[in-house]
Parts: C-alpha cells; sequence; structure tokens
C-alpha cells in the first residue's frame, strides 16, 4: 500500500498520535491515531468510498467536515457513519456499503431513555466564530456548552497555514491556524465545557437541543444559543463531476493541512476567489503540483497578493474560462477546460485537455443554517452574503429571541469578521440573559467597530451591502 | 396590478394543481393557482405518501377505491415515475373492539368491492416477519393499498398544468375575496387583485381562513401531525403498517427509508408545523416496540404538516350555500392526498357544469347543518 503523507511541511508539523491498525474489507490498514478513517483510508491510496444511489458510480469525498455524506460507510457494523469525521481506532472494521445496507443489530438492550440536560448557553461550532462567541460569554460570567461535531476544534481556521491580514490589528499577521489553536486554549482557559464528536441534530420549542453525542442521544434546554456552523462549499456542473478526485477547496485544505495527507499530483484549481488562490499555494507547500486555475469571470475573484504568489512559482491563472469534463473511469484521469465568451457560453474549439488527478472546486461557500430555519428564524436570500441568511439584528440575535449567529452561517466573509461576530454575539447573549453591564457594550462596540473596518475596504462592499438587507436596526438591550 | 381568471384555485397541493390539470384536460386553462409558499410546501409534501382504501365509511370507500385505479393512470398520462407500489396495508387491531369494528370494516369494503379481508397475528407476522405481534389481535389486509411519492404526483401536476398554459403562481398570499351579494367578485393578494367569480378553496389548514374571507363558516380544525424518515436500508418491509389504536403508520419507500407517523393525542387546535421533542421520543419507542429490528436505525429527519380536521373525519366538498361558485376541497383530515384524484375530477366537472362523474353531494358543507354525519372510525393518529 503506498504511504500519502506528507513528511516534510515548510509551515506545518504533523503529530499524528500513536501508530494503530484497522481493517478494511478484510485487509490491515496503518493508521495514526489523531486521523479520520477517511483520511486513513486516502493516504493507504483508497480514494472511493461510497457509490451513487441508482447508477452505483464510484464516489470519493467531497467536503470533509461532515456536511456532504459522500464519506459514508460501514463502521464496526454500523452503516451511514461519516467517515471524514469519526477518528480512526485501533482494529476497527472498515467496508463499503450499497446505498441500501442490512438494518444493522445491535445489542438487545432497552430503548434507553436520553439524558437530559439544563445549561445556560449553547455553542453550536467550534470554528472560530463559536469559539469567539464561548469565550466572550464564559468571560462574562456565562455557563457555557460548545458543540463540535468534529474530533478537534478551530473550523476552517486550524487548516490555514497562510498569515492572516486585514487591518484588525489582534488577528494581523498572524497565521490561522495559530489562531485556532489560540481561540481553542482560551476557550477551555475561560472554563468553557467543549463536546467534541458531538453533532448538534435540532431545535424543538422552546430552546432545546438535540445531540448526538457518539451514538448516544442527549437532550440540552438552554436559555440561549450561538449558532456558528459556518459554510457549505459551492457545487459545479460539469459532465462526470462525481469522480473520485474531485474536492472542495475546502475538504483538500482538511486532508492536506490538518491531516497531512498528500490529495494527489496534479491538480486543477477551479475558482481564482481567495480560498483557490490561498489552496493553490498550500497545494505548492506541500510539493504538490498545481497545473493551472481556471476563472469563469473576466478578473482573477481574490486578493492580487494571493495570486502574485502563485504566479511567481509558475502556475497559470486562466480567467473566462471553465471545466466542462471530467476524463477517467474509477478516479480523474484529466479534465477538458473551455473558455467563456461575454455572456458565459463555451467558445466551441477552445477545449484543451489538461492532465490532472485532483480537481478541486473553489467556487464559493453558502451559509450553513438548516437549524436556524428548524428554528423557526426569519431567513432570507442575500446573494451578497452568499446564498440563505437568517435576518438578524446590530446584536446578531435573529428573530427567534435568545439565539444567536454567528460567522459564516450568518453570511460568507472573512474569518476576521467570524471572530468578530464571535465576540458581539457572545457579549450580547450575555445581555440578553442578565442585562446589560458597561463592560458587555463595550465588548459590543469594539467588535462592531472591528467588522465596520473589515467591511471598508474593497472587499468588503459586497457583505457591506448584505449586511444591510439583513439587519434590523435594533439592539438586544 | 390587475388582472383576471375564469376560476382561481387557492392552494398550490396536491389538490389544487390536481383540479387545474383536470380544468386543464378538458380544455379550459382560464385558471389561476395561488400558492402562498412554493407549489407542495403544505401537507401535500410533508405526508406519508400512503394510499389506503380499507375505510368504514361507504363515501371514503368509494372515493379510495377509484382515486387508487386513478393513480395508476396518472403515472402513465403524467409519463414519470411516480414511485407507486401497492404492497398493501396491514392494519392492525389491539382490542376487541377494534376486531369487531374491523370485520364491520371488512365487509362493507367488500360489499364495495374492495378484496380485503380479516387475518389473524400470525398471519400478520407472515406478511411483515420482523412484527411483534404479542398484543396483536387480529389484523386486515388490502394487497391493492400501497404508497406513492407526493412530491413527483405534485410536480406531475404542476408542470402538466404550465405546459397547457396555466398560471402558477408561488409566493402569492390571498389576503381577501371580495364580493357582491352572494357573487365573488375579485380575489385580492399580496401581488394585486384578480377579478373572478369563481373560486376554489383548496388551503389545506388555511381553509377555514379562506372560507372566512366571504363568511363562510367551515367546521374544519387544524392540528399539526409529525412524521420521519430513517436512513436508507435494504428492503423488508412490503406493506404499510398502521394502528388506530396506537395513532402510528410506517411503510418503507423504494430508497429504502423507512418513512412513518404517530399522531399526539394532546396535541392542540393551530397551525403549528414545527416538529416536536414528542415526537421524537415516542415515535422512536413505538416504532421499536412494533419491530424490535428497528433499534438498530437511525431517524434521518423528522417534520410536521397539518392535518385538516373536520367533525366526522370526512372532506368538505362542493359548492357551499351563502355564496355562488365557491367550491370547497378540503378538510380531509389527515387523508386528502390518497383521495384527491377522483375528488380534484368530480370538482373540474362541477365548475364547468356537467354531470359529476360520481355522486360527492353527500360531502358537502350542508351534512353539518343537522349534523347528519357518519364518522369515519379508520383514522390515524
Amino acid at each position: 500500500m503506498p504511504d500519502n503523507r506528507i513528511k516534510e511541511h515548510p509551515v506545518l508539523d504533523f503529530d499524528r498520535g500513536k501508530e494503530i491498525y484497522f481493517e478494511f474489507e478484510g485487509k490491515k490498514i496503518k493508521a495514526y491515531e489523531r486521523e479520520t478513517i477517511a483520511s486513513a483510508l486516502y493516504a493507504n491510496g483508497i480514494h472511493q468510498f461510497t457509490e451513487s444511489k441508482k447508477m452505483h458510480r464510484p464516489r470519493g469525498f467531497f467536503c470533509a467536515i461532515g456536511k456532504c455524506s459522500s464519506c459514508i460507510m460501514k463502521v464496526n457494523g454500523i452503516p451511514h457513519v461519516r467517515t471524514c469525521i469519526t477518528p480512526v481506532e485501533e482494529g476497527m472494521k472498515v467496508e463499503r456499503h450499497s446505498a441500501q445496507p442490512e438494518i444493522p443489530e445491535i445489542e438487545p438492550e432497552p430503548y434507553p431513555e436520553p439524558e437530559e440536560k439544563e445549561v445556560e448557553i449553547a455553542v453550536v461550532g467550534g470554528g472560530p466564530a463559536g469559539l469567539s462567541a464561548a469565550i466572550v460569554a464564559a468571560e462574562f460570567g456565562g455557563d457555557v456548552h460548545l458543540f463540535d461535531e468534529g474530533d478537534s476544534l478551530g473550523g476552517q481556521l486550524v487548516k490555514q497555514t497562510h498569515q492572516f491580514f486585514g487591518s484588525h490589528k489582534a488577528e494581523a499577521g498572524t497565521r490561522g491556524i495559530d489562531i485556532g489553536t489560540d481561540l481553542l486554549e482560551k476557550a477551555k482557559e475561560m472554563g468553557v465545557k467543549i463536546h467534541h464528536n458531538a453533532t448538534v441534530l435540532g431545535y424543538y420549542p422552546e430552546m432545546t437541543l438535540t445531540v448526538d453525542a457518539g451514538g448516544k442521544l442527549e437532550i440540552y434546554h438552554v436559555k440561549g444559543i450561538v449558532y456558528a456552523t459556518g459554510a457549505i462549499e459551492n457545487y459545479l456542473a460539469f459532465e462526470n463531476n462525481d469522480l473520485p478526485g474531485i474536492y472542495g477547496a475546502g475538504g483538500v485544505q482538511t486532508l492536506m493541512n490538518e491531516q497531512g495527507i498528500i490529495p494527489g499530483r496534479k491538480v486543477l484549481m477551479v475558482g481564482s476567489g481567495n480560498v483557490g488562490l490561498i489552496v493553490s499555494y498550500q497545494l505548492l507547500q506541500a510539493g504538490v503540483d498545481v497545473v493551472e486555475v481556471v476563472e469563469a469571470m473576466p478578473h482573477i475573484g481574490g486578493y492580487q497578493v494571493h495570486a502574485s504568489k502563485i504566479r511567481r512559482a509558475g502556475v497559470p491563472i486562466n480567467t473566462r474560462h471553465t471545466i466542462v469534463k471530467a476524463k477517467g473511469d474509477y478516479e480523474v484521469e484529466s479534465a477538458i477546460i473551455q473558455e467563456l465568451d461575454e455572456d458565459w457560453n463555451p467558445v466551441p474549439g477552445t477545449e484543451r485537455e489538461i492532465e490532472c488527478d485532483i480537481i478541486c472546486i473553489a467556487v464559493g461557500l453558502q451559509p450553513d443554517n438548516h437549524f436556524l430555519r428548524q428554528a423557526g428564524c426569519d431567513i432570507e436570500f442575500v446573494r451578497e452574503l452568499g446564498g440563505f441568511v437568517p435576518i438578524r439584528n446590530k446584536d446578531m440575535e435573529t428573530t427567534v429571541e435568545g439565539i444567536f449567529v454567528a460567522g459564516d452561517a450568518a453570511g460568507i466573509e472573512e474569518a476576521t469578521v467570524a471572530v468578530l461576530e464571535g465576540r458581539l454575539a457572545g457579549a450580547a447573549i450575555i445581555q440578553r440573559l442578565y442585562g446589560t453591564s458597561e463592560d458587555t457594550q463595550k465588548e459590543k462596540e469594539k467588535a462592531r467597530e472591528g467588522i465596520e473596518q473589515m467591511r471598508k475596504g474593497p472587499y468588503g462592499q459586497m457583505p457591506r451591502r448584505g449586511v444591510k438587507v439583513c439587519t434590523i436596526d435594533e439592539e438586544v438591550c | 396590478m390587475t388582472d383576471s381568471a375564469g376560476v382561481v384555485i387557492i392552494g398550490g397541493g396536491v389538490n389544487g394543481t390536481g383540479i387545474a390539470y383536470h380544468l386543464a384536460k378538458k380544455g379550459y386553462t382560464d385558471v389561476i393557482v395561488l400558492e402562498k409558499s412554493y407549489i407542495c410546501s403544505g401537507a401535500s409534501g410533508r405526508n406519508g405518501g400512503g394510499i389506503r382504501q380499507q375505510w368504514s365509511t361507504k363515501e371514503n370507500i368509494k372515493l379510495a377505491i377509484e382515486s387508487t385505479r386513478m393513480f395508476e393512470e396518472l403515472q402513465k398520462e403524467l409519463d414519470t415515475d411516480l414511485e407507486f407500489k401497492q404492497g398493501g396495508y396491514l392494519v392492525l387491531a389491539f382490542t376487541e373492539e377494534e376486531v369487531e369494528q374491523f370485520k364491520k370494516n371488512v365487509s362493507i369494503q367488500n360489499e364495495m368491492g374492495l378484496d380485503s379481508k380479516f387475518i389473524n397475528p400470525e398471519e400478520a407476522k407472515e406478511l411483515v416477519p420482523e412484527l411483534n405481534i404479542s398484543k396483536v389481535k387480529g389484523a386486515t389486509f388490502n394487497e391493492t393499498d400501497g404508497t406513492i411519492y407526493p412530491f413527483k404526483v405534485v410536480h406531475g401536476y404542476a408542470k402538466a398544468i404550465k405546459e397547457m398554459g396555466i398560471d402558477v403562481r408561488e409566493h402569492t398570499e390571498v389576503l381577501d375575496i371580495e364580493k357582491n351579494g352572494d357573487e365573488i367578485t375579485a380575489v385580492k393578494t399580496n401581488k394585486g387583485t384578480i377579478k373572478t367569480d369563481t373560486v376554489v378553496n383548496a388551503a389545506g389548514g388555511w381553509s377555514k381562513k379562506v372560507a372566512e374571507m366571504l363568511q363562510v363558516d367551515l367546521p374544519n380544525k387544524p392540528y399539526r401531525h409529525e412524521i420521519m424518515v430513517t436512513e436508507p436500508y435494504a428492503p423488508f418491509l412490503d406493506p404499510m403498517v398502521i394502528s388506530f389504536h396506537h395513532g402510528i403508520y410506517f411503510s418503507q419507500s423504494e430508497h429504502g427509508n423507512i418513512v412513518g407517523g404517530i399522531g399526539n393525542p394532546n396535541e392542540t387546535e393551530g397551525i403549528e408545523q414545527r416538529a416536536s421533542l414528542w415526537f421524537l421520543k415516542t415515535m422512536a419507542k413505538t416504532l421499536v416496540e412494533f419491530v424490535p429490528r428497528f433499534k438498530g436505525m437511525n431517524m434521518l429527519r423528522q417534520w410536521a404538516g397539518l392535518y385538516d380536521t373536520t367533525p366526522d373525519a370526512q372532506p368538505v366538498l362542493g359548492p357551499v350555500p351563502e355564496v355562488k361558485r365557491f367550491y370547497q376541497v378540503n378538510g380531509f383530515s389527515g387523508h386528502g392526498f390518497m383521495v384527491s384524484p377522483v375528488v380534484d375530477k368530480v370538482t373540474a366537472e362541477l365548475i364547468l357544469g356537467e354531470t359529476p362523474s360520481m355522486d360527492i353531494s353527500d360531502l358537502s358543507i350542508t351534512r353539518f347543518e343537522d349534523m347528519d354525519i357518519e364518522k369515519e372510525y379508520s383514522v390515524v393518529g
């Protein structure tokens, strides 16, 4: 079996933990205890995790953060396990299953009554927004429980090897990964109760959450909620777009920067927004060849500084180009790209075949806020923020009193804004539950000022327009 | 904006789009369908897709037999796979009273031409080998009952009527209906007024509110009913299994998911479509009691919709005495989808002044005046 783990990296050190062994369809596979099942399989050259329901086409992972269900497998006899967020364990038995697996036989125990608990503040999502909200709320004395469905926290920050910039002085010049780690440390220090591998399943009136805590149902009755579940990567329609080897740019980041696994040899990057550009650079850092970046728009979407970095490394960025087809029987072997005219139609005769084994889709994100919809919060489609977003007031409180939102779940913006929105929501939820103090008011104003600063630049125009549409001019207190 | 239509249908569910479909098939397309949200957003898109002919009243049996036949035809007409599966309905009896009632039901059903039968618990277990029959006293089974995929039916209708030239307006909410004496003159919406003399009230749980706009008092009351779907598993359950005693029903879809619901006896009247924790706990527990093997499954989603209930659990159909050309197609009490084909066809005939192919006058609103009603007992939840 090949070993596709990154041996050396200019920025990252991978602490993979102890070497362990598990079984995949009868074969013994080497893994490390901090890997997920999906990454351990990927490291061993196994890229097909599921098959499509009707046509039985091979499917690989896509998002690598538990949102797309393209990696569900049978683990120790239980089907439908999201292997991209399930840590691998010694002796585990993993296998692929069809769209309709047998109902697993489980121990003949009586139906367990779910455990019910009363806590004050629930924060859903352990990324920059959730962690920041939890820290601030805990600083002001709140009893804060933070739930994240992954094994490790930090959200998308822990895979950002680049240095942040922007006008907010706290984060400028620091690498995302360090910000993520610092936030996590700070949250622990402030006494935030952190629940790993805990998927918040749903909201029930009034203020009740159900949580899948490693296969066990737990019920939390809370007083307030900060909802910070981030975003989902957008997909793109083209022929064979479901072949293993076609991954979200964020998915590739997770595999590469968090799990330390080389995604492939040659990458075609689709999309030149900041994510596309940054991930291209990170791929180069990991020693992967980025063959080309294609961009459907007439200009590069992301910051010039990121584009220059990869151009200096010899990666061509072709604007007004898109992918029209992926080729390969079981995995990507090449891609066909084509030029677009002014009306976005492919120009006949401009097709070009690019040899690659990875096609990275970086065509934007959409807010992940299904839960808020279920909770009855008013939702509006705001193109500038990436899709459907909750209506909120100046304190990030939704139209359901006591439910706050922060970060990409509220609208796609920079990570710095997510941190600041988290801080704002963290202070505001304290005001909602315990009343206003000079300190909470100060914290809110500071956060709002920072957000304002972030939205002042040329790239802040879109979100600035967007939040205007969905923000009510009111405060909690 | 002021425009006009020969017929305005309120409600973009199975009946609203179905009536438009039957009107269009007869060549009448001067119709506007109004939906305050999106097509199939109400009970039509929230039910379990069951098609049952085993009822206790003659009216419901008659409607259901003809509708089942029509669903089969519809699949061909729309040239779409509606996932119509006739795996039968297994109706379980848990008390001696139920046994007696079920035997009575079967004899009426047989009289009406339905081939249902009363069976003992062991025979029920043969149909569903995983079934826990320890408390089952008997059952009825009819093999031509089954399930259909509601979204495909409603979207099939919607596509067909748009192609035939009918105007379907989503996100258009009816605010008021205007009349002059006993004649309708216009429908006022949030997007303008539509002149018309004919209105169909197919608004499901909102039907009472719509009727109030014309000072017509419907006895209908909306109640929340909840439902869930599990992750998909290998096929092992052919029939839909139901129990009136527990208020539960469940079946396995073509995709392998178990789809089912349970009624809450303490549910209060009102428009509430949020999911409840009571349902989550009760459904999980009861499902495992019925089929112990279910304990190895995961629930995927739960949601809720509205039953538009009437005092006799039968629909309100046809015109009303107070206002001319105001047709009711509501009050289905949880079984509107399965009887919709014939109801929609007959409603279209009534609107166009044709002789109805089935007499549905027994289901007119006037039956409640002297409370000359016979209650339908075979209602889930």
